[in-house]
């Protein structure tokens, strides 16, 4: 194709070559080195910007999920391992909130089970739901909403008696640390302007931020409010994870995410504005080992350590509220 | 499997037109099953109610506009810049070259991530847009850069490959016979190697037409706004399953007519790229 002026293209193209090679050396060397992601709680968020008083409810938020003390972490510690029979292989469909906390629970789960391995498959709830229904397999499905769990219950996926409830989180207001909107309080998200990130109704966390929002309206705001929030968003995500993504690049002045995005979070990442309690949604995640599995001794063995105190516990490190 | 010198003289023809026949079968099938299964999955009643949910109307529009734009901007921009890219050298052709098909390879969430991070709001490029009152992401603008961004390759490697082989002796003939550069590219280039174009067209069309990660990713999904029809089909999968099935069988109807379409339009055998 090209015709060759012979030196000039083959050294362009050795050095076009090397330049690649070193970029992913430098990329793999800099994975290899980093350490664990964060398992400490991080502290609360820099001093509060907003000093606003009435009509709204809260100024900037400090922390927003219980904190772990170092006393309650001594309890609980290292798993002891377990040894039992089942030395399987659990693949365990789960909800996309628990990403940042998902290579903990593995291995503290292989650690507990030695010879069981864990895999997740992480995604919003309504897509791996659907991946099930079209014959996926999956040992184990956490999922983020009790009305896909009852769905999956009633189309006969679930083995009924293994279905658990397994911990819960709150709806919470994050914005970019710089806080390009300039967004002080709850009632600024209905300014025009405003660029607000949100998920899909049919994730699990979009269908808890309507009803935020609609309890919002109905006690301290009003429907006027209520439709301004929704002319301002851009764009509807289809998991949770991407609307802190779509933050964290500042590219949306405010997104609607889970508590424990908030607190897992390294410090700075992010401002947050909590939503009072009797305004928000409790959105409870519940754990079932499913009829296909076939691995249902190391199904079994996870879902003993996802209800157990080590398990509640990574779950609680994360930001998640225990039941 | 029998060496073909054992098969006896008389059963060759045979089995020939035999193993013929199962390979081109099984080529077929495996291209053309899925798509029927599509539209065996949802009955008719429910297909045409579906056509009428807002959420599908405007994702074939926002589809069908963005896509045409996105082509018409690759097939304006894109064919002049070949043409110089193919008749002049100049310092680091080699590297546009390379760089004119790295949207190939790029995995399209890639991509998106990349124009996310240039042109976003707090992007490099962006934030001085943004000064200027501009925003670029998460608006339509942003649907057609991603299209254009990893569809154009498709155009420009044809029109590149055809332009490479196109007989320098028919330009230089209407050189001699006084006409200008452009008017040689207009008159003699374009019309012959037209086909060729309108083939890469074709697949730059469908490209465009079919963007998923990097339009998530760069410009949202927002429906009217941004929400393309892969979007609305992965969108509606997961909520209602008609409406899903009956976007992806309009994006089928759809492909299968332009490739009819050119097909009766260009009568010549085409190179492809």
């Amino acid at each position: 194709m090209i015709p060759m002026k012979q030196s000039l293209t083959k050294t362009s193209l050795i050095l076009i070559g090397i330049v690649c090679v070193l970029l992913l050396a430098t990329a793999f060397l800099a994975g290899c080195t980093s350490t664990a992601p964060q398992s400490q709680t991080p502290a609360a968020t820099p001093a509060p910007v907003s000093a606003t008083p009435a009509p709204t409810p809260q100024p900037l938020v400090t922390t927003a999920a219980p904190v772990s003390t170092p006393a309650v972490a001594a309890t609980t510690g290292t798993p002891k391992p377990t040894f039992t029979p089942s030395q399987g292989n659990v693949v365990a469909y789960t909800a996309a909130s628990l990403s940042g906390v998902s290579p903990k629970l593995a291995s503290d789960f292989e650690k507990m089970y030695p010879g069981d391995q864990v895999v997740f498959n992480l995604d919003g709830t309504q897509a791996l739901k659907t991946q099930v229904e079209n014959g996926a397999y999956a040992d184990v499905f956490i999922s983020a909403s009790n009305s896909y769990t009852n769905m999956l219950k009633g189309e006969g996926y679930f083995v009924n008696s293994t279905v658990h409830p397994l911990t819960s989180n709150y709806v919470i207001v994050i914005l970019p640390a710089s806080n390009p909107g300039n967004i002080q309080s709850l009632a600024d998200l209905a300014n025009p302007g405003v660029k607000i990130a949100m998920e899909d109704k049919s994730v699990p966390a979009g269908t808890a931020t309507v009803a935020v929002l609609a309890n919002l309206a109905k006690s301290t705001y009003n429907a006027d409010w209520n439709s301004s929030v929704f002319k301002n968003v851009v764009t509807y995500e289809t998991s949770e994870p991407a609307v802190a993504t779509k933050v964290s690049l500042g590219e949306a002045d405010a997104g609607f995410v889970y508590e424990s995005t908030y607190t897992a979070a390294p410090k700075n990442t992010y401002l947050a504005i909590t939503i009072p309690k009797k305004d928000n949604y409790l959105q409870t995640y519940t754990i079932g080992i499913l009829k296909g599995s076939t691995s249902t001794g190391a199904s079994a063995d996870f879902e003993n350590f996802m209800l157990s105190a080590f398990g509640e516990q990574d779950l609680k490190d994360y930001g998640f509220r225990p039941l | 499997m029998k060496p073909a010198g054992s098969i006896p003289e008389q059963y060759r023809r045979t089995v020939t037109y035999i193993a013929a026949g199962f390979l081109i079968l099984s080529v077929t099938l495996y291209l053309a099953l899925p798509i029927a299964a599509l539209f065996l999955r949802i009955t008719p009643d429910l297909f045409f109610s579906s056509l009428s949910d807002p959420q599908v109307t405007s994702a074939l529009w926002l589809s069908l506009f963005t896509s045409v734009i996105s082509l018409g901007v690759v097939i304006l921009v894109g064919t002049p810049f070949a043409y110089v890219h193919t008749r002049c050298s100049y310092p680091g052709k080699v590297l546009v070259d390379t760089l004119i098909d790295l949207p190939l390879v790029l995995p399209p969430a890639v991509a998106g991530v990349a124009l996310l991070v240039l042109y976003g709001r707090a992007g490099l490029v962006g934030r001085y847009f943004s000064m200027a009152g501009i925003s670029i992401a998460f608006t339509t603008l942003a649907v057609i850069m991603a299209q254009i961004f990893v569809a154009s390759p498709f155009y420009l490697r044809q029109a590149k490959s055809l332009f490479e082989q196109f007989d320098l002796a028919y330009e230089q003939t209407a050189r001699t016979l006084g006409a200008s550069p452009l008017r040689t590219f207009l008159a003699i280039t374009l019309p012959l190697t037209a086909g060729g174009l309108v083939s890469g067209a074709v697949m730059t069309f469908g490209r465009a037409l079919g963007e998923f990660g990097a339009t998530i990713m760069f410009a949202g999904n927002l429906p009217g706004v941004t929400q393309t029809m892969p979007l609305a089909v992965y969108v509606g999968m997961e909520s209602n399953l008609a409406s899903g099935l009956t976007i992806s069988i309009l994006l089928v109807i759809i492909s299968f007519g332009i490739m009819i379409a050119v097909r009766l339009l260009s009568s010549k055998e085409v190179q492809h790229a």
